[in-house]
């Protein structure tokens, strides 16, 4: 079984492909200007910093890129496409021939472009509506060659490529939309617009299923575009108009060709990869780590800072902590000044966070005490109270009281306390 | 006539305008040159805008009936730069529908020549050049994509300059090919043009494809005569070719007559290319978002801008069908891919040429015929009156056409090609020929 992915990203511009029209306007149709409805005698001009958005994308994929890229015009006609005809690449794509590295499989990437979004269609029950704030929208096209072979690759992938993504800045809360091609035997299904990750594992699941069905019926498998009903969960045919006969595809010549400098991109930050490493380093759980910092990059800042310095189990309980308070935001002080905290034995509550995050709390100092000195307030204590060295036979929790005191009173971590008194009772109480 | 003498006195000039205006409409009820007349306007020269270019709250509909009512809400940078000079805007000239056509015919506003009404003013800037042609002091902003400032120049015995593809913005111009439209300039005299030149020219954030390069007048010695050319010119025409040579000649230029049969490629390339872009210009009107309005929205899409797509003229839907076959997946590389490499092929050969040369031809294998007998024309008979004008515009060589001779009261013209950005030694060399030339006029506005 094969399955490629055309993925569509918008990319974080502050302004529209080819005009200056705002990305994030929200009352329909209040940012559009004649370039991007396509008036009569406007022209596009290439909005440079999504040039280098996707010559980011495309380094991070290995992508080899020309020295010059260039548009053209695929023409077809329906209501969303002011000009009728929407720019996109070619044969100067930004990148072509990369790829990105799964746990157990290398996906090849074979072509990644720059184009503009279509308006968007608001279908009501007998009318529709156009909405232009998201026609010139910066869309870039990731196009994979049928290299995932399992749901748990398509998933793996996508994680992979949304990890990615957003370590390169792009908002990937907003839905991926993406064409899924399959084949389960020679002919190949294409499954248009499938929108968010899970309808896409969904549809695969479908289309898989169907395909392997009809093989096993000995039925034939026609080669086709479906499309994906969210609502049944099944995919069905649609019928496709437009082929590559009738894009007619020219040269967009509006623009030119635009120089590809070659300059050194800052290596890409590969989540899976950082994870990978510190969990060979500190002997610890790769998943446990992945989802940390898979689209998180304090906690991958965190993590990174403080790794060798405090026990990793203490590192990823903190963190796990402060991202389930939604506090992953603080300052790496913060942090030590938590792991600290931990290492002294103290749990990490919402309450703890918010002291240390607002300054508040009286710093919980471990002081430097030496385990003859504790040892020796132990048998102070013990001396004090052999009412307690009685009862901790019978009442282990008695022993508490003992532990608190002594790290209360040398400032000591309650859990080292502990550990002496362990040794100290082990060996037998000398006086 | 030779225009004004001095630029700098025809901004002060005050211009009579309700005298102006007044004689303007009358003349325009008999030539047709004109689609909207500003009213309003009250100082500075006068100049006209073809219709193709937008001008702000004025109806640009680019000859069109599908751009009926358009108003565009922007100006074309060149009409602004004018505006912005002080230069008084007197309306939008007629024109063949988005600049398909070579006679000024392939529209509803027909516009006559104004040496003879029953004759054609050429195309498709036709009434850019009736504007220039009538007016004492006036200058008119047009457009070429495959000879359409030349042709109409020469036909209403104006100056018409086309610069190289790239020094005049494009924002604003109602697209017919982009790789080949060029804003130029028709007037009465090479000062005129080149005072024009100076402010619409350079750099514009709104095209990327308009430059900010050095425009040199390098003088060129020698003038080519290339022979293949010469093949469908009249032999009227011809003959007073002849003429024009030997003053050359006597002016002191080299006259070289060369063989070039690659030249013949240059008519199927150009509209190759210029079909293939028209079609995706024009796929964007479908009659809901500007212009005509068909306001049955209870329709399909496809039959809603099925319906509105009629309204193309029949010049307009067979380039849509030509351009939209040869950029088909199947057949692309025998044609769009193939006429490119010509292009490039052409252009390279001509720039060999003209290193030391200027190429000088005919600008017309006619002069102006019938309007009627122009309608009678068969596509491929009308294409090949571009013959002569196609080779600079599919280069994007700038070119210049001055009127030369007169035959029968009707002017002729020449036109004049050199290597990009050597504009303005085309603009030395006819302010050069205007002083041994005097042009004539049939209407004084
Ligand atoms: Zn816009």
């Amino acid at each position: 079984m094969k399955i490629g992915l055309e993925v569509h990203v918008a990319l974080p511009t502050k302004s529209k492909l080819f005009c200056a029209c705002s990305t994030t306007s929200e009352e329909p149709n209040s940012s559009i200007c004649p370039i991007c409805l396509g008036f009569p005698g406007s022209k596009p001009m290439l909005n440079k910093a999504a040039l280098e958005y996707s010559l980011d994308v495309a380094s991070a994929l290995k992508c080899v890129s020309k020295n010059r890229t260039s548009f053209v015009r695929k023409v077809y006609f329906y209501p969303d496409l002011p000009k009728s005809y929407q720019i996109t690449q070619l044969h100067d794509a930004i990148g072509v021939d990369g790829h990105l590295d799964l746990e157990k499989k290398r996906v090849r990437i074979r072509r990644i472009q720059l184009e503009e979004d279509p308006a968007k269609i608001i279908r009501e029950d007998n009318y529709t509506l156009v909405d232009f704030n998201r026609s010139g929208l910066p869309l870039l096209e990731i196009v994979t060659e049928p290299d995932i072979a399992s749901e748990d690759e398509l998933r793996e992938f996508l994680n992979e490529l949304r990890s990615i993504l957003y370590y390169l800045g792009v908002d990937i809360e907003k839905e991926l939309k993406v064409d899924l091609n399959i084949s389960v035997s020679d002919a190949r299904v294409e499954v248009k617009n499938v929108t968010g990750i899970r309808n896409l594992v969904d549809a695969a699941r479908y289309e898989i299923k169907r395909q392997e069905e009809l093989v096993s019926k000995k039925q034939k498998i026609v080669a086709e575009t479906r499309s994906y009903n969210e609502k049944s969960l099944k995919t069905d045919a649609s019928r496709e108009k437009e082929s590559d006969e009738e894009y007619g595809f020219i040269y967009e010549p509006d623009l030119t060709f635009y120089k590809i400098e070659e300059k050194e991109r800052e290596e890409p930050i590969i989540a899976s990869r950082i994870a990978e490493a510190i969990s060979k380093k500190y002997g610890c759980s790769k998943k446990t780590l992945l989802e940390l910092v898979q689209f998180d990059s304090k906690a991958l800042e965190l993590l990174q800072h403080s790794q060798g310095k405090w026990p990793i189990q203490s590192i990823i309980n903190v963190i796990e902590v402060l991202k389930r308070y939604e506090s992953i935001k603080l300052s790496n002080e913060k942090f030590t000044e938590l792991l600290e905290i931990s290492k002294s034995g103290h749990q990490i509550t919402d309450q703890i966070i918010k002291n240390v995050t607002s300054g508040s709390h009286v710093k919980v100092t471990v002081s430097d005490v030496s385990s003859e000195e504790i040892d020796e307030e132990i048998g102070k204590m013990i001396a004090a109270n052999p009412k307690i060295m009685l009862e901790h036979e019978k009442n282990p929790k008695a022993l508490n009281f003992i532990v608190g005191a002594v790290a209360k009173k040398l400032n000591a971590s309650p859990r080292l306390v502990s550990e002496r008194l362990g040794l100290v009772l082990k060996k037998g109480f000398k006086n | 006539m030779g225009g004004a003498k001095d630029s700098k006195k025809q901004k002060i000039e005050k211009v009579n305008y309700p005298k102006l205006l007044r004689e303007l409409s009358k003349l325009n009820d008999e030539l047709r040159f004109f689609t909207v007349i500003n009213e309003n306007v009250s100082e500075g020269v006068p100049f006209s805008v073809k219709d193709n270019l937008c001008v702000k709250g004025f109806e640009s509909r680019a000859g069109s009936k599908i751009l009926k009512g358009y108003l565009p809400p922007f100006s074309a940078t060149s009409v602004e730069r004018m505006m912005n000079k002080g230069f008084g805007f007197l309306g939008k000239t007629a024109m063949d529908e988005f600049g398909f056509g070579s006679f000024g015919v392939n529209t509803d506003v027909v516009a006559k020549n104004p040496f003879d009404d029953k004759c054609v003013a050429g195309g498709s800037s036709s009434g850019a050049a009736v504007a220039a042609s009538v007016m004492k002091n006036h200058v008119a902003i047009a457009e070429s994509t495959g000879g359409s400032i030349s042709n109409p120049a020469s036909f209403c015995g104006v100056v018409g300059f086309t610069p190289t593809y790239g020094l005049v913005s494009r924002y604003g111009l109602i697209d017919y090919a982009n790789s080949l439209d060029k804003i130029g300039i028709m007037a009465r005299s090479s000062s005129m043009v080149r005072e024009t030149f100076e402010i619409i020219k350079g750099r514009d954030g709104y095209d990327s494809t308009c430059v900010d390069k050095k425009v040199s007048a390098l003088k060129k010695k020698k003038i080519v005569v290339i022979d293949q050319l010469m093949n469908g010119v009249s032999e009227e025409i011809k003959s007073t070719f002849q003429v024009l040579l030997a003053r050359l000649e006597n002016q002191g230029y080299a006259i070289n007559h060369v063989s070039f049969d690659f030249i013949d490629k240059a008519i199927p390339a150009y509209y190759i290319i210029s079909m293939s872009e028209a079609s995706t210009n024009l796929a964007k009107y479908d009659g809901y978002k500007y212009g005509m309005q068909y306001g049955d929205f209870t329709k399909k899409y496809n039959e809603f801008f099925t319906n509105a797509r009629e309204s193309f003229g029949t010049e307009a839907k067979r380039r849509i069908v030509l351009g939209t076959f040869v950029r088909g997946a199947s057949v692309k590389d025998k044609y769009y891919t193939k006429a490119l490499k010509v292009r490039t092929a052409l252009t390279n050969k001509l720039a060999g040429l003209m290193k030391d040369s200027f190429i000088l031809s005919p600008t017309m294998p006619i002069t102006a015929p019938k309007i009627e007998e122009a309608r009678k024309l068969s596509p491929l008979q009308t294409y090949a009156m571009d013959a002569l004008t196609i080779p600079p515009n599919l280069s994007g060589f700038p070119h210049v056409s001055f009127p030369y001779a007169y035959i029968k009261g009707m002017p002729v013209g020449a036109q004049l090609v050199t290597s990009h950005f050597n504009d303005y030694a085309l603009l030395d060399f006819v302010s050069e020929w205007e002083k041994s030339f005097e042009y004539q006029f049939k209407h004084n506005l």
